[in-house]
């Protein structure tokens, strides 16, 4: 990929607006081993509050390692081990005393594979709700379940069918339903690993355009292997590299005037 | 004779697929334009194939066709009365075939002597006519295999056509073999109902809803009342009782031990834990129906006696607790492999939306293995109704009509093996009332299935 396009699609009206002020996640001197295996090494980083991050780096660099941090999904990997700290609000998320299945709720995550329950379109986005007693009544969860769905952008495409399996939508739609899905439960923070890989590019830019709208409102986090959907939609950018968070800046910043060589280099396609 | 044979027919088999490999080599490397379509090793295959369907072919309906051809030929010579008394003709049969192979002891008589030369000069001409026409025919395959081979020859399509006519006839031959048994099963039932020329059989009434079970009284069809000795009721419900204990107990403990192994148990554990639930599986039902008679029984008649209950010394709830152990791995065992092969993202979504274990495995992982479920417990379920040591050790013979799991009770099962024991004719009402019972229990077995299909296909939900 050359510099012009970067740059072109750089130039979106969202790539340039101002992040917000707080900062949401802290994590310092991160390490993550799994068993022998040490894959993120020492990573520290801010990410800003209602705003979009994105990780990009080449493929096995450790950023859905990372990502799986945030909300601690690491844990069901027997033989992973993370070290250092990661706090959410001021609050280490690794803290004995917390209780993981409530950080989960506050951070959701949708991932690189559409991975809809194999239940109703209704059932799928209701879930998190019900288990988590978030609606008092039926129509309370009618409701968030359709907010849900419209705030995801797929109100439109199945509202005559929620009763249908979910797993009889497009690519696209399902990965559209993981995402109303994820908001149902209203989290403070999305975590998005690769949420377009397997989409069309109108899909993706469905999805995009749906992000651009949810960072009014939550803190959102993607890792993706497009550098300019990482242009496109994302404030800050931070640069993954062996396990190293090689450098972490404004999205402008680091597409057009990288302070690493290594950064240079990967957005340039010499590597990776 | 059949050795000699199956020699030959090996033989032809390799020539055919090496000659003909190594002429499809041979042709490939010839200077004309274009390449094999085919690899050698397929010509080699097609060959092969042909040489070895056919020979098999006329083995398979050459030898038994044989055996009818000599045997009444052998028996021509005698008295046609033969022909209709079943019990004579075999004796006189097997004293044939003892002196064609020179065991006959004591002195034949003429006629025998004829028969066994017959027999004799059919059986060696007949299978040196099966040898000739199969020989003809392989090499005639072979010969066309061979002369097939060409570089636009397509013997990878043809081999693959040849599995799909295998595969189709191995399919074939299941069916075949599940019909034919159920109508065999079917006729002899039928015989049992309607056949006049037995004396003591029952209406079909009088049998399925019948409340008497009494098998021996049709011996002494003069004495007894016929008409309450082949009530089928009390065999029906002491199965459904003994299968549904068996069910109850090894349902949960199966059904939760397979999620424990799954989800729970950590590498370690699984490894050491999984390997001792099959070999649960492997223990012979005889060392288990010992067990029921021996432990369980007593123990249950002690907890029995201290809440002051008079309990059988063969009790229902005896057998039906360890065939409930029996089928423990079946349930526990399969359901560990659907549960395993629910994909890891269903789970992760479930986690990522901060559902616990619990919930996960409740609302997303089971619903997801219910098929898989389902078809572990009938698979189990039919291993219960279908057991029949257990049951003659620890629930004995008597036909009680109860629900009372403290009483003694008899299965289907344990009554057709009684029945049968010690009778090779099977001409009476009482021997072949087992194949009505046989034919109810496939019926049983066959609703239950029913059942369960229904029950998957309502609540399934499927994952891709
Ligand atoms: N469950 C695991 N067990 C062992 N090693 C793992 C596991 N998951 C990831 N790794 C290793 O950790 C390193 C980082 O993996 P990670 O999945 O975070 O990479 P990534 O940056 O997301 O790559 P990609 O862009 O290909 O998704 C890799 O070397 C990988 O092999
Ligand atoms: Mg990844």
């Amino acid at each position: 990929m050359d510099m012009s396009t970067v740059e072109h699609a750089m130039l979106t009206p969202s790539a340039t607006s101002a992040p917000a002020s707080g900062t949401k996640v802290t994590a310092r001197a991160c390490n993550v081993y799994y068993g022998e295996k040490h894959a993120l090494k020492d990573v520290s980083v801010d990410i800003p509050e209602r705003s979009i991050t994105a990780f990009i780096g080449p493929s096995g660099c450790g950023k859905s390692t990372f990502l799986r941090c945030i909300n601690r999904m690491n844990d069901t990997i027997a033989s992973c081990r993370v070290t250092g700290k990661i706090e959410i609000d001021g609050q280490d998320i690794y803290d004995p005393a917390l209780d993981v299945v409530q950080l989960r709720a506050r951070v959701g995550m949708v991932f690189q594979k559409p991975n809809p329950f194999p239940k109703s379109i209704y059932e799928n986005v209701a879930y998190g709700p019900r288990i988590h007693g978030i609606a008092k009544s039926k129509s309370d969860l009618d409701e968030v379940v359709i907010s849900s769905l419209e705030k995801a952008g797929l109100l439109k495409e199945v509202k005559d069918r929620l009763n249908d399996s979910g797993t009889g939508l497009s690519g696209g739609q399902q990965q559209r339903l993981c995402i109303a899905r994820a908001i149902a439960v209203s989290p403070e923070v999305i975590l998005m690993d690769e949420p377009c890989s397997a989409l069309d590019p109108i899909a993706t830019a469905k999805v995009e355009e749906l992000m651009d709208e949810l960072k009014a409102n939550y803190t959102i986090i993607i890792v993706t292997h497009s550098m300019q959907q990482a242009a496109r939609v994302s404030q800050r950018t931070a640069f993954f590299h062996l396990g190293n968070l090689v450098e972490v800046g404004d999205t402008r910043q680091i597409f057009t005037n990288p302070k690493e060589q290594r950064t240079q280099d990967y957005i340039t396609g010499r590597f990776g | 004779m059949s050795g000699i044979y199956f020699t030959t027919m090996a033989v032809l088999v390799l020539a055919g697929f090496y000659l003909s490999s190594r002429r499809a080599v041979g042709v490939s490397r010839e200077a004309s334009a274009g390449s094999l379509h085919s690899l050698p090793v397929y010509h080699g295959l097609y060959t092969a194939a042909l040489v070895f369907v056919p020979m098999l072919l006329v083995f398979a309906v050459g030898a038994p066709l044989l055996d009818r051809i000599a045997n009444s030929a052998a028996l021509a010579a005698f008295p046609s009365s033969l022909a209709t008394d079943e019990l004579h003709r075999g004796a006189t049969l097997r004293d044939v075939y003892n002196l064609a192979a020179n065991q006959y002891s004591g002195a034949p008589s003429l006629e025998l002597q004829n028969a066994a030369e017959t027999l004799k000069s059919t059986l060696s001409l007949g299978r040196w006519t099966i040898f000739g026409l199969g020989v003809a025919l392989g090499l005639a395959g072979f010969a066309l295999g061979f002369t097939s081979i060409d570089k636009q020859f397509r013997a990878r399509n043809r081999f693959e056509r040849f599995v799909l006519i295998v595969l189709f006839a191995c399919a074939t031959v299941a069916i075949l073999t599940t019909v034919g048994i159920v109508f065999s099963v079917l006729y002899e039932t039928i015989r049992f109902f309607f056949d006049p020329s037995l004396k003591g059989r029952p209406t079909v009434t009088d049998f399925l809803f019948g409340t008497e079970w009494n098998p021996q009284a049709a011996l002494r069809a003069d004495q007894g009342d016929i008409k309450t000795a082949f009530g089928f009721v009390p065999l029906l419900t002491g199965t459904l009782l003994i299968t549904l204990i068996a069910i109850l107990v090894a349902g949960p403990l199966g059904l939760f031990s397979a999620i424990y192994l799954s989800e729970y148990a950590t590498p370690r554990i699984r490894a050491f834990a999984k390997p001792i639930l099959e070999i649960l599986a492997g223990i012979p039902t005889v060392v288990l129906g010992f067990f029921a008679a021996l432990t369980v029984a007593p123990i249950i008649r002690g907890w029995g006696h201290h809440v002051g209950l008079d309990i059988a010394s063969e009790s229902a709830l005896a057998a039906g607790v360890v065939m409930g152990m029996m089928i423990i791995p079946f349930i526990s065992s399969l359901s560990d492999d659907v549960i395993n092969a629910v994909p890891q993202s269903l789970r992760d979504g479930a986690y990522a939306l901060g559902a616990t274990k619990s919930e996960t495995i409740r609302n997303v992982i089971l619903p997801a293995a219910l098929p898989g479920i389902v078809s572990a417990f009938m698979l189990a379920i039919s291993r219960a109704i279908g057991e029949t040591m257990i049951v003659v050790m620890a629930a004995g013979l008597a036909a009680n009509l109860t629900f009372n799991p403290l009483d003694a009770v008899t299965t289907i099962t344990v009554q057709i093996k009684t029945i049968l024991v010690g009778d090779q004719e099977f001409d009476s009402a009482k021997t072949l009332a087992a194949f009505a019972l046989g034919f109810v229990l496939f019926f049983v077995t066959l609703v239950l299935n029913v059942i369960a299909l229904a029950i998957v296909r309502r609540y399934r939900e499927q994952y891709d």
